[in-house]
């Protein structure tokens, strides 16, 4: 899979992107050259020497406080995806196989949360265990699960009924073994088209509650919160948000980006695009797999 | 008998009566089909005439260029196809000539034709009556009272045991058997001259399948049309057909009167599929009966 | 080429012998009765054809017999086995055994897409614990049995041709050695080429001695393969017999229409006064 998506350009840009983006998010809190948290007088400057993207407000270094946060807002929106696909996308695989119970329980429980108003239950939930960015993340990530459930529970259907897992049933395969050599790979692909997506739109979310204060408190930097903090000063730094928002806008563009290239390569449609470039390759027809209208 | 148009009743001869001096209704003459996007012919130099109330008989694999040929008599061929050499006449008019409107014209009323899988040629969403209406109102500018009445007369004409019930019924309430005898009605509502069966029988039951080939049969003698049926299988085109064209590959490797073809093939193709039948299929059971006039 | 005689003696017990099998699908108003009654015999190294149109019961035979659907009453035996009640855990344990295989009429969707020739076929293998390096060595086998070139192991099915994906799905029932080999529709999808060449396969598993059940809507089709040949219609095998008999002399009206109906060469022509009266029978 991973070979395949780096055949494409795509698949190449969106990857390479990504390891910057967790490079500044592992190597980021080192790498900045002031304390992040450090007030100065010297408030809301523009690029200088000691300063290469300027001050904030309270006199803290921007392109400090941006690497720092780097750390949090990519953590923070991979727990969102890591939440999400483990409450979502095991229950929709397992609703096709354990029984007519468990499937009717999960599907209500997967619509009642589309059905919740997010950031009600957010707020809800965040005043019941209290305010931080792992109990934002838990509440974040289920409530975004539907979405991997309803992926794995159709992937997963799909194959079960196939001919190609009765003749395995046939040949006396156990459910395991279904599972685990036919189920296992039709259902990554569109899992992991989900989890591309889900992981720019955590980034999105996380940003929103720190905006909202929600999750991570000040003063503690993130990408979101300095995209807010930024805003309130445009008179004085109409740049200042740029270079927050780049990075959120890079990294959810660079999963979108991800996202395509994997569905690009998978399922009738890749097989079909992997098979046109080998052929292409090595100079060779590819026989006719299907006869076409026209013959 | 059932009469189903003006014109049919016109040609009310019987097939012995199609005799030479009766011009062909739909002539193809050493037609050649080129594919722009490959930039290669796929058919080669295919050629024969139908007369009234005479069927041919068209025999290939899928790849033999026997569906384009169809196409190419109907005007409907794949966007980068083209005839590139030979002529298609249809009704002494050649088809090169026809403008879009005047192949309109020609299509269900002078040449019309039934494919492979009923149900994808109807709208799911409508009763089938009422699609048979629709072609009746377009084509012969019946009222709506008319056009059903005719639209029931031609689900009767096709064999279908409850016309009535039928005519309000939805595509995913009848069968492979009975979507293609709709299809038949729609097919020869206007009262075409030429009625195209490519692979009409291939999708359905062996049983339905004699049903509907009968049922051509039928047609062809009560009212005079001309058939051209396609088929991978030499033997649905020995139960219907006057002569028989062999095609592979684009080229036509055999053709003649039906039974010269079959009783002493010469193409080593043709042989081969002759033989297939008689090592595998009935024929090695079931003693030659005479034939039916 | 006549059809030969079964090569088990009278007394021998029967590859697969149902009884009474009675088959419900459906719950509470939807449910319908597909099998009413059932009994048939195939005995080892026997050819059967089992012909009926859809709906008939023909596919629900060859899955209550494959454990896919479970009877409503009466008894399947396979190899001496009364396999009516088994549950899955009996069902996993017969097939691990390897006594029963099928090949599906859509050689396209019977094999996964994202396996390897060599992974599909090796699988029934693999299930029952053979080691990789042995179960690689038996599909190099089989594939030449079917006579498919070696090379075409690590290629995806996609890559192969219709005639070449049938062979493969054939080779991959063949690769337990199973004493009885269920064919839906063995023939239909293919061209000609092709269908002589897996009729050709069919006829030398014959002489290995497998028991073969063919499943068709035409009788044409299996014809020249089966010894027997059992008619379905609506549910109930209307007439069982040698083959020769069953074409030659139709006791039963559906099985004279469907006679009278399979295209052949010099003969379905005549016939048209004749199915319809047969029809007009037939729906009173």
């Amino acid at each position: 899979m991973v070979r395949r998506v780096l055949s494409l350009t795509s698949g190449r840009i969106a990857v390479a992107v990504l390891a910057v983006i967790a490079l500044l998010a592992i190597l980021g809190p080192w790498l900045a050259p002031h304390d992040p948290l450090a007030t100065s007088d010297d408030t809301l400057a523009a690029a200088c020497g000691p300063h290469w993207l300027g001050t904030d407000h309270l006199g803290r270094d921007v392109l400090s406080r941006l690497l720092d946060g780097s750390r949090i807002s990519v953590l923070g929106s991979l727990e969102v995806a890591g939440v999400a696909l483990a409450v979502g996308a095991i229950p929709g695989i397992l609703s096709v196989y354990l029984g007519r119970v468990f499937e009717w329980f999960t599907l209500r429980l997967t619509d009642t949360l589309v059905a919740l108003p997010f950031l009600l239950f957010a707020v809800a939930v965040i005043a019941l265990l209290g305010n931080g960015i792992t109990q934002a993340m838990l509440v974040t990530g289920t409530l975004v699960s539907p979405l991997f459930y309803r992926v794995a529970r159709a992937a997963t259907l799909t194959v079960a009924r196939s001919p190609y897992v009765e003749a395995a049933l046939i040949s006396g395969a156990s459910l395991g073994w279904i599972v685990r050599r036919h189920v296992w790979a039709k259902v990554l692909p569109p899992i992991a088209v989900a989890l591309a997506q889900t992981i720019g739109v955590g980034f999105v979310i996380v940003s929103s509650l720190t905006f909202l204060g929600i999750g991570v408190q000040p003063p503690e930097p993130t990408w979101g919160g300095l995209l807010a903090s930024d805003l309130g000063y445009l008179d004085y730094r109409p740049w200042g948000p740029l270079a927050p928002a780049a990075l959120i806008m890079a990294t959810v563009w660079a999963c979108n980006l991800l996202a395509d290239a994997i569905r690009d390569v998978s399922g009738e449609a890749g097989r079909a695009l992997l098979n046109g470039r080998k052929a292409r390759a090595h100079r060779l027809g590819t026989p006719d797999t299907a006869p076409t209208g026209g013959a | 008998m059932t009469t189903l148009s003006q014109e049919a009743a016109r040609a009310e001869t019987r097939p012995a009566d199609a005799g030479p001096a009766t011009p062909p209704v739909l002539s193809v003459r050493d037609v050649h089909i080129h594919d722009r996007a490959s930039d290669r012919e796929i058919v080669h130099g295919v050629s024969f005439d139908l007369t009234p109330g005479r069927t041919v008989g068209i025999v290939g694999e899928s790849g033999s260029g026997k569906t384009l040929t169809c196409r190419a008599t109907l005007g409907i061929l794949p966007p980068h196809f083209e005839v590139s050499a030979g002529t298609i006449e249809i009704d002494g008019t050649d088809t090169a000539t026809l403008t879009g409107r005047q192949w309109t014209e020609l299509r269900g009323s002078t040449i019309s034709a039934v494919f492979q899988d009923p149900s994808s040629y109807l709208n799911p969403s409508l009763r089938v009556g009422a699609q048979i209406a629709e072609v009746l109102r377009v084509k012969t500018g019946l009222k709506r009272r008319e056009a059903r009445l005719r639209a029931l007369e031609l689900l009767r004409a096709v064999h279908l045991r409850d016309p009535e019930l039928v005519y309000g019924q939805y595509t995913f309430e009848l069968s492979g058997g009975m979507l293609q005898r709709v299809l038949i009605a729609a097919a020869i509502a206007a009262g075409p001259r030429i009625l195209i069966a490519d692979e009409a029988t291939t999708a359905l039951d062996v049983t339905v399948q004699a049903e509907i080939l009968d049922l051509l049969a039928d047609l062809r003698e009560s009212t005079g049309l001309a058939l051209v049926v396609v088929s991978h299988d030499l033997a649905v085109v020995a139960q219907l057909c006057d002569e028989v064209l062999v095609m592979r590959q684009g080229e036509v490797v055999e053709h003649g009167p039906t039974r010269t073809v079959l009783d002493t093939p010469r193409h080593p193709y043709t042989r081969l599929l002759v033989d297939e039948h008689e090592s595998y299929g009935l024929d090695r059971f079931l003693a030659p009966k005479e034939e039916a006039a | 080429m006549s059809a030969d005689q079964p090569h088990a003696a009278p007394t021998d017990t029967p590859v697969l012998s149902v009884t009474g099998l009675d088959v419900h699908y459906g719950k509470r108003r939807a449910r319908r009765q597909a099998l009413h009654g059932l009994t048939l015999t195939v005995a080892p190294g026997e050819t059967l054809g089992v012909i009926g149109e859809t709906g008939s019961g023909k596919s629900t035979f060859a899955r209550t017999v494959l454990g896919l659907v479970r009877p409503s009453a009466g008894s399947v035996v396979i190899d001496g086995e009364d396999v009516s009640g088994h549950h899955p855990r009996q069902w996993r344990a017969l097939r691990r055994r390897g006594v029963v295989q099928y090949v599906f009429q859509d050689p396209l969707r019977s094999l996964d897409p994202d396996l390897t020739i060599e992974d599909s076929l090796t699988e029934p293998l693999l299930v029952r614990g053979v080691a990789r390096p042995e179960a690689a060595r038996r599909a190099r086998a089989l594939l030449d049995r079917v006579r498919l070139p070696e090379d075409l192991l690590g290629r995806l099915p996609g890559e192969l041709s219709g005639g070449q994906r049938q062979r493969v799905a054939v080779a991959r029932a063949l690769i337990t050695e199973p004493r009885l080999l269920i064919l839906d529709e063995p023939a239909s999808a293919l061209d000609s080429a092709n269908r002589v060449q897996i009729l050709d396969i069919l006829k030398e598993l014959r002489a290995d001695g497998v028991a073969l059940v063919l499943i068709s809507h035409d009788l044409g089709s299996v014809a020249g393969a089966a010894d027997r040949i059992a008619v379905l219609y609506q549910g109930r095998a209307v007439e069982v017999g040698p083959a020769a008999d069953v074409i030659n002399t139709p006791q039963h009206l559906y099985t004279r229409l469907l006679v009278s109906s399979a295209p052949t060469l010099h003969t379905a022509a005549a016939s048209r006064t004749e199915r319809e009266a047969l029809r007009a029978l037939l729906h009173a």
